[in-house]
């Protein structure tokens, strides 16, 4: 037996789904709390960091928090369905028991934010990580300036989270702008890939910070029509998914050069990420 | 420990122990620890094996071990937990982890500089407690390689063929005899607890155990460039082509990451035992291996056809200098005599210095 268990690294502690969301036929969003009600009071995490998640027989993946943190005692992950665990997560209902340990990786630096003009590009389940932000945002609203949320799916039908992005739609101080690949009967909006949204919006490159999340193709093009308007290495940020087992830095799977995307990310600015290999920015 | 000019500063941490003693020394050591050396094996081999009775064994100090330690500190596969549901939902995970006090007897220099730098993996970013457990309750004999083997090139890691630090004992063979070092302070208390098997070295035997590692280090047969290569990766110098031209080899076996005694990169999975039952294992796993970096939708960031031992030999060669500012190829030639397909250190090392 190992003494120190409750330093155990790698033991999950059990979760239960308060409340299931279906966001699309893909990703459903899963509210959580720790089954150890003294865990819940203590436990916090930052926007962008990930929680590795266990579902019985299946082992772990790492998901990001999709929920913010500044809405203490919610727990969210929104999840789509990728494989054996996704698909298995999929099956549960409310009441279900899944293991979590975390809060592991390097969030978005919330301080370094604060007085800009944010603009948030995302692509199907690429906005879960950065929803964490944005709510954050709205609710520290006066730390941040202008607010821009730029949005695609494949689908009218695959746009997730829709309860969020009716409510940012309808705020003031928000621009949130959606995007469809291909139109089904009944959409009346936009057709085009996310960076087609670009031409709608106006970006002051000196006062904006971009955040960036989804599919490797969609995060080449945005960070490249980032540079192209003249926003700052520094003030492009994006996060990256790769296979993870351990997520504390040890198992070597999310390697991208001298980097371990589980504590160097999965968090990274443009500039970081300019003299290293990495698969989203090759052309 | 040795001084520079073979001279003996402290004769307080340097004994003689008779080779005629060794059996019955490591009879005592064996009733208090778990004792695992080198032992020649029916075919012939050298493998580092948990010893039943010090009697039965033939013990091997001079050839290199076909493993390492790695596997008793670091097993193929372990069991990191059990877990159970239940019908109401309940899901309980814990922890398995069955170590004992250990001596590891007859660890050559390299072997146990490998031990060295897994203390730091798997306590850098986080600690892991299985790991960290086994190696606890490790205790380090190393022998001092008089007769370096064929592909070894400790003296170019700098990992060898004596240690100066990180044993608790460090034995010389001055032929009749073994030269004693002592190192960490489970070895001072190994000496102290069994003195009569030690006597306190002679000053003759301090000179021929310097004049033994002087010898020592002339018997290399591999010039391997181990500086002269991290310089020129440092530099960014060495073409991208080397890396497709090495990774149209391999095979895609991983050979080179298992015998290597600091790679340690695993992966994690469940073993469904019953509907409601089931143990998690962590296994070695390999950079090497296509599947390392693929992802869900067969997405895959790196390339395999043409980047498959990049991270192996960038990781050993130039990250782990950049992090802790030495590599971590150790310098063993393991992965020399394994690989079929020839991408092995030694070669990538030729090709970059060439
Ligand atoms: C930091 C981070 C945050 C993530 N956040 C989210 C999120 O918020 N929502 C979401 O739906 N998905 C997220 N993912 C992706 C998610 O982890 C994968 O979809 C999931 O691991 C697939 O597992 P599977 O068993 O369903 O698929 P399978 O294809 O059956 O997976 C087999 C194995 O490959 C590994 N694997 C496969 N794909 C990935 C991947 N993309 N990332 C890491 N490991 C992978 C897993 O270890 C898994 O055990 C995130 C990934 C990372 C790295
Ligand atoms: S890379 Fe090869 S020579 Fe170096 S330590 Fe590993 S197995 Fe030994
Ligand atoms: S060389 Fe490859 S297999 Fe070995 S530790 Fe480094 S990343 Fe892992």
């Amino acid at each position: 037996m190992i003494h120190t268990i409750n330093q155990n690294i790698y033991l999950p502690r059990p979760a239960i789904i308060k409340e299931l969301i279906v966001e699309n036929s893909q990703i459903k969003t899963f509210d959580l709390s720790f089954v150890d009600e003294e865990y819940n009071k203590t436990f916090t995490y930052a926007p962008g960091q990930f929680m590795m998640v266990s579902i019985p027989h299946c082992g772990e993946a790492p998901i990001s928090f999709s929920s913010t943190p500044s809405r203490p005692g919610t727990l969210s992950l929104s999840v789509r369905k990728a494989g054996t665990l996704t698909n298995a997560m999929h099956e549960l209902t409310e009441g279900a028991f899944i293991g979590l340990r975390g809060p592991y990786g390097t969030p978005f630096s919330m301080d370094a934010l604060k007085g800009k003009n944010l603009l948030f590009v995302a692509g199907g389940i690429g906005l879960a990580p950065l929803r964490s932000v944005i709510n954050y945002c709205m609710d520290n609203e006066k730390d941040f300036r202008e607010i821009t949320i730029l949005y695609g799916s494949r689908l009218p039908s695959d746009l997730a989270f829709t309860a969020d992005l009716d409510l940012w739609q309808k705020r003031p101080d928000t621009t949130c702008l959606l995007t469809v690949d291909q139109a089904e009967p009944g959409w009346n909006g936009h057709t085009g890939v996310v960076t087609t949204l670009f031409d709608k919006i106006t970006v002051d490159p000196s006062s904006t910070v971009a955040l960036v999340c989804g599919p490797p193709l969609m995060i080449r093009f945005v960070l490249a029509e980032l540079s192209r308007m003249g926003i700052q290495d520094e003030d492009i940020i994006t996060t990256l998914e790769r296979h993870m087992k351990c997520g504390v830095g040890i198992c070597r799977h999310c390697h991208m050069d001298n980097k371990l995307v589980c504590v160097d990310g999965p968090v990274f600015n443009r500039a970081e990420l300019r003299n290293l290999e990495v698969a989203e920015l090759l052309t | 420990m040795r001084s520079k000019d073979g001279k003996n500063n402290n004769m307080t941490d340097k004994f003689i122990l008779k080779k005629d003693h060794l059996v019955s020394f490591l009879r005592r050591l064996k009733k208090e620890y778990h004792l695992v050396a080198p032992v020649k094996n029916i075919q012939g081999d050298t493998m580092f094996t948990l010893v039943d009775s010090v009697d039965e064994v033939e013990f091997d100090l001079v050839n290199q071990a076909v493993t390492s330690i790695k596997p008793f500190l670091f097993p193929q596969q372990e069991t990191l937990f059990t877990y159970e549901t239940s019908a109401n939902g309940d899901y309980r995970f814990d922890s398995v982890c069955n170590s004992q006090p250990t001596v590891y007897f007859g660890v050559h220099s390299c072997d146990l500089s490998a031990v060295l730098y897994m203390d730091v993996t798997f306590s850098l970013t986080a600690r892991d407690p299985y790991y960290l457990e086994k190696r606890k309750n490790a205790v380090l004999i190393s022998v001092g390689c008089n007769e370096p083997s064929e592909n070894c090139f400790c003296n170019a890691a700098k990992t060898g063929p004596f240690l100066e630090y990180g044993f608790d004992l460090q034995l010389t063979d001055l032929g009749n005899r073994f030269f004693v070092d002592v190192g960490r302070a489970t070895g001072q208390e190994i000496v102290s607890k069994w003195q009569h098997f030690f006597a306190p070295a002679e000053e003759e035997d301090v000179k021929l155990q310097y004049q033994t590692y002087l010898e020592a280090r002339g018997k290399f047969t591999r010039q391997v460039h181990m500086d002269q290569a991290i310089k020129r990766l440092k530099s960014g110098k060495v073409p991208e082509s080397i890396w497709s031209e090495l990774s149209l080899r391999c095979q895609d076996c991983s050979g080179c990451a298992y015998i290597c005694p600091t790679c340690t990169c695993f992966s994690i999975s469940d073993r469904k035992l019953s509907e409601h039952e089931g143990e998690r294992l962590r296994s070695w796993d390999a950079c090497t291996f296509s599947g390392f970096t693929r992802m869900a939708g067969d997405h895959n960031p790196v390339d395999h056809r043409t980047q498959a031992i990049r991270q192996r030999f960038l990781h050993k060669m130039l990250y782990d200098v950049q992090k802790h500012n030495r590599p971590s190829c150790i310098g063993c030639g393991r992965c020399v005599g394994i690989c079929f397909g020839g991408v092995d250190i030694i070669r990538f090392i030729d090709l970059v210095t060439n």
